[in-house]
């Protein structure tokens, strides 16, 4: 092959494997014994495979140079992710399916996945809480990011109206709020509130003892709740709960606790 | 993967609200509204239109991309070393034979189409399913009338026809017309398989030829009709035609069109009269028609002329615009009205370059004007008739103007007029182009255009060959030889007897340097077991006396004694005479290489050929040659024979 050959003349599109029209002299096969694999003049092994001699790089160069004409210019003010997740936060992702056959159709063409990140959608505390009720597994605390995949309809846009449809529902239906939402009982609670929870019971009345045995009284509730080492001994119940156990959590329960129930270190 | 971000206007866009309102309410989409509106205004995000394209146009994009390939043969080949075809008839060959095999599948689907019913692609692919010859619907009706017509099966279409007359149920006129097309066109003959591959019209274009191939060829001579398509007396299409109760002007046109189609010319200008009694206008194609039958009615070329012109001021005055066909036919006539007809062609070609019909599409014109005009200069269009290209290479290698000869190249490279040629074309129309570039252009790019143009585009014929090896001669670049040689092999041309003596004498006319010289002697040798060589069915090629001596002299040049020893025995086999350079060439040769014995033998031999330089040479072996005592006797010895010319000597 002369130096200056087009090579994407002589591989314009997929092709088999041609031993005379490729220069290069490749090996391929199992080695016969104590010798080198079989050379390329009628290997099998070669023209089996799928080869890609027709996408060389500057073949994609030049096809992307000509295709240049069906693109249209990006839009100048997006020039950034942030500014694409700001302006555009719902991502919709479809896949198509190409293969060699008579039939052009794959069922899972039909498949939408629609994203979204929570924090783009303007929901309260409760709506958000509602809403990831309702979607359960499909939303990632970790990147906050809502994932819908429909497949429910046999055409791909009868998926996507369904997604957008189902999004539009979740949204409006988080910020309702139902009569049997007040019913809502401490095991439905998504994270640990220490107001009115039997921790919080529990601290006041021990306090509350030790100030009675103690012949302070006056003491109320309010003023109990109020001083620090109910905050603290809160926070770090809270901490503790909602976080998990690791060594400053529980530390910091242990000093806590120590400061409430006045306990001093022993000499 | 393809991923959309649809965001706040997109929506807008797809509710159409012109302005960005401001909080909307929870009824409207309001949907991933991060930041205020205010905020938005700032930067104003264009989206821009989405571009759409038809079906191919990518593809046709991406093809673009692509050039041809030197390297390979055409396409249609298996690319493979030992399955390509090497020269012009097994490249016919093959493309014929592909071309066979082709036309075998048309054939099993077409004659069993029951074993091809399944549709496997998805979706269909119609034109790949066999096609539904037999008419659905049964019954005498006029949708029965209309799909026999679709279908052209002429005679049952008729029959029906009479049947539904017979029963009394009137037939709508664009039934009858569209009936009467079928027949005009069919000319009342069945239209059978070997019919539709006679008719390739191109001039009629009648509803009825809805399937118009892409490369019309050239119609028949008007001429020669086949004969089997002779408008009959009172034939169907009169007899219909005579029994509608009301005519339009479209039965007239098709009456005249199908009369002048199948040679009833004279009958097709009384109808014209008739149509014009009737106060109907013909359309274009009725008058294209009828100026092509011009040549049938009269007889000498100043009253065709007339007649054109008459047909031409009624169009005018029925406000008829003349298309390029009209122009076709008007030059296709004028063909035959000899010497009149010359100068009338080159108005009418201004006049339509002046009505810039030459820029539209189909126009056999030029061949009618490079054939009969001469003209000197064209613009290149479009043509879409297949041996334009060819006749007009033809006339550029006549006129020896090689600018015009690139400019068809360029024509033809454009769009798609490649489809126009096929092989043999191709070919023909390559060989043509490349004897004119040998004869005009320079060594540099006349090798420059073989290197690319053979083996892929074509195959060289032997005259290319020999024009080719004068090229070289001309510009002195005589070492190519050898190479033109291994092509000539290739290409089967080895034993051609012209380009074999040009190749030789070519080699053995002047002194080359060493290298060369070897490579030539390389050659000869090829060419003297080309002559040695018999096939099992062939007779060897025979020598003569040229090509002997040519390779004598090869031989001698490049010091190879033996080699051109044998060749001058080959001398006395085929009873010639070797010329006196042979003869001095090699005396030279023996001279090099040292050999006084072979000088002795040659100095035989022409004495008992009777060489009248035998004298000659003799006394130049005793000068330049060391001779031993032996050697001297039998030299004298060969002298005291030189009168008898018939005995060898015996010397020892």
């Amino acid at each position: 092959m002369a130096v200056d050959q087009d090579w994407s003349s002589v591989y314009p599109t997929a092709a088999a494997f041609k031993p005379a029209s490729v220069p290069l002299p490749i090996r391929m096969g199992y080695p016969v014994k104590g010798g080198v694999p079989p050379p390329k003049e009628g290997n099998l092994e070669l023209i089996k495979i799928p080869n890609f001699l027709h996408l060389t790089p500057p073949a994609i160069k030049k096809h992307c140079a000509a295709l240049r004409d069906f693109c249209t210019e990006w839009p100048s003010a997006l020039d950034s992710d942030e500014k694409c997740e700001q302006h555009f936060p719902i991502e919709i992702e479809t896949v198509d399916y190409v293969s060699a056959g008579t039939s052009i159709r794959n069922p899972k063409a039909r498949i939408v996945t629609l994203r979204v990140k929570l924090s783009n959608l303007n929901l309260d505390d409760h709506a958000k809480k509602k809403l990831i009720k309702l979607v359960g597994a499909r939303y990632c605390k970790d990147t906050d990011v809502l994932t819908i995949i429909i497949d429910r309809c046999p055409l791909r846009r009868q998926n996507y109206d369904y997604g957008i449809h189902l999004l539009t529902v979740l949204y409006h239906e988080s910020w309702k709020t139902e009569a049997w939402e007040s019913e809502k009982t401490e095991e439905d609670m998504e994270e640990y509130i220490w107001e009115n929870s039997s921790s919080q019971r529990n601290a006041l009345d021990t306090l509350l003892q030790i100030k009675a045995t103690e012949n302070v009284s006056n003491v109320t509730k309010e003023d109990l709740l109020a001083s620090e080492v109910v905050r603290n001994y809160r926070n770090s119940v809270i901490a503790l709960k909602n976080e998990g156990e690791t060594e400053s959590n529980i530390s910091q329960y242990k000093e806590s606790v120590k400061k409430l129930l006045n306990i001093q270190a022993l000499p | 993967m393809a991923a959309r971000r649809v965001g706040v206007s997109s929506w807008h866009r797809v509710l159409s609200l012109s302005g960005r309102c401001g909080r909307c309410s929870s009824t409207n989409t309001a949907l991933g509204k991060t930041v205020e509106n205010s905020e938005d205004a700032r930067e104003e995000i264009v989206l821009p239109r989405r571009k759409t394209w038809d079906k191919l146009a990518v593809l046709q994009t991406l093809a673009s991309t692509v050039k041809r390939d030197p390297t390979a043969a055409h396409y249609m080949f298996q690319d493979d070393p030992y399955l390509m075809p090497r020269n012009s008839a097994t490249a016919r060959l093959f493309s014929l034979s592909k071309e066979s095999g082709r036309n075998a599948a048309k054939y099993i689907i077409k004659e069993f189409p029951h074993f091809f019913d399944k549709i496997l692609a998805e979706p269909n692919i119609p034109s790949l399913m066999p096609e539904i010859c037999t008419p659905q619907i049964e019954g005498v009706s006029e949708e029965a009338l209309k799909e026999r017509i679709n279908l052209r099966m002429v005679k049952a279409s008729v029959d029906l026809f009479d049947q539904l007359l017979q029963a009394g149920t009137p037939v709508s006129l664009e039934t009858t017309n569209s009936l009467l097309d079928l027949l005009c066109f069919y000319g009342d003959g069945e239209s059978t398989q070997e019919k539709e591959s006679e008719e390739k019209e191109d001039l009629e274009e009648s509803e009825v030829n809805a399937s118009e191939q892409e490369t019309p060829k050239r119609p028949p001579q008007r001429g020669s009709h086949p004969s089997a398509s002779r408008w009959r007396e009172n034939n169907s299409a009169e007899r219909i035609f005579k029994i509608m109760p009301e005519r339009n002007a479209h039965s007239y046109c098709t009456m005249i069109r199908g009369m002048v189609k199948h040679g009833a010319s004279a009958k097709a200008y009384d109808m014209y009269t008739e149509l014009l009694n009737d106060r109907h206008k013909a359309d274009v194609h009725t008058f294209n028609a009828l100026i092509t039958a011009v040549p049938f009615l009269k007889d000498r070329f100043l009253e065709r002329w007339e007649l054109i012109k008459t047909f031409l001021n009624h169009m005018a005055q029925q406000e008829v615009q003349p298309n390029v066909r009209t122009f076709n036919a008007v030059l296709k006539t004028l063909r035959r009205c000899g010497g009149v007809g010359r100068s009338m062609a080159v108005p009418v070609i201004k006049e339509m370059e002046a009505l810039e019909i030459v820029d539209l599409a189909p126009s056999g014109i030029i061949s009618e004007v490079l054939d009969d005009v001469e003209k000197r200069s064209f613009t290149p269009q479009d043509p879409d008739d297949g041996k334009f290209f060819i006749s007009a290479m033809q006339v550029c290698c006549d006129l020896k103007d090689i600018k015009l000869a690139y400019r068809l190249n360029k024509a033809m490279e454009k769009g798609d007029n490649w489809k126009f040629l096929d092989m043999d074309r191709l070919n023909l129309y390559w060989s043509r182009f490349f004897s004119l570039l040998c004869m005009m252009e320079q060594i540099d790019v006349v090798l420059k255009w073989y290197k690319e143009m053979s083996p892929s585009l074509f195959y060289p014929s032997p005259k290319n060959i020999l024009d080719l090896l004068q090229a070289l001669d001309a510009a002195n670049h005589l070492e190519m030889i050898p190479s033109v040689w291994e092509d000539m092999k290739q290409l089967g041309f080895s034993k051609r007897r012209d380009l074999l003596e040009e190749l030789l004498s070519l080699m053995s006319r002047d002194q080359q340097p060493e290298e060369i010289q070897l490579a030539f002697a390389k050659c000869a040798e090829d060419i003297k077991t080309v002559h040695e060589q018999s096939g099992k069915d062939q007779a060897p090629v025979e020598w003569t006396g040229s090509a002997l001596g040519s390779v004598t002299v090869v031989f001698s040049r490049a010091g190879r004694t033996q080699d051109a020893w044998s060749m001058m025995e080959h001398f006395q086999q085929i009873n010639r005479i070797p010329t006196d350079l042979v003869m001095d060439e090699f005396l030279n040769c023996a001279k090099q290489t040292n050999s006084p014995d072979e000088a002795i033998k040659l100095v035989k031999l022409a004495v008992s050929l009777g060489l009248p330089s035998s004298q000659k040479l003799k006394s130049r072996v005793e000068k330049e040659f060391e001779l031993s005592e032996n050697q001297k006797k039998a030299l004298e010895s060969i002298q005291s024979d030189s009168d008898s010319s018939d005995s060898d000597s015996d010397h020892d």
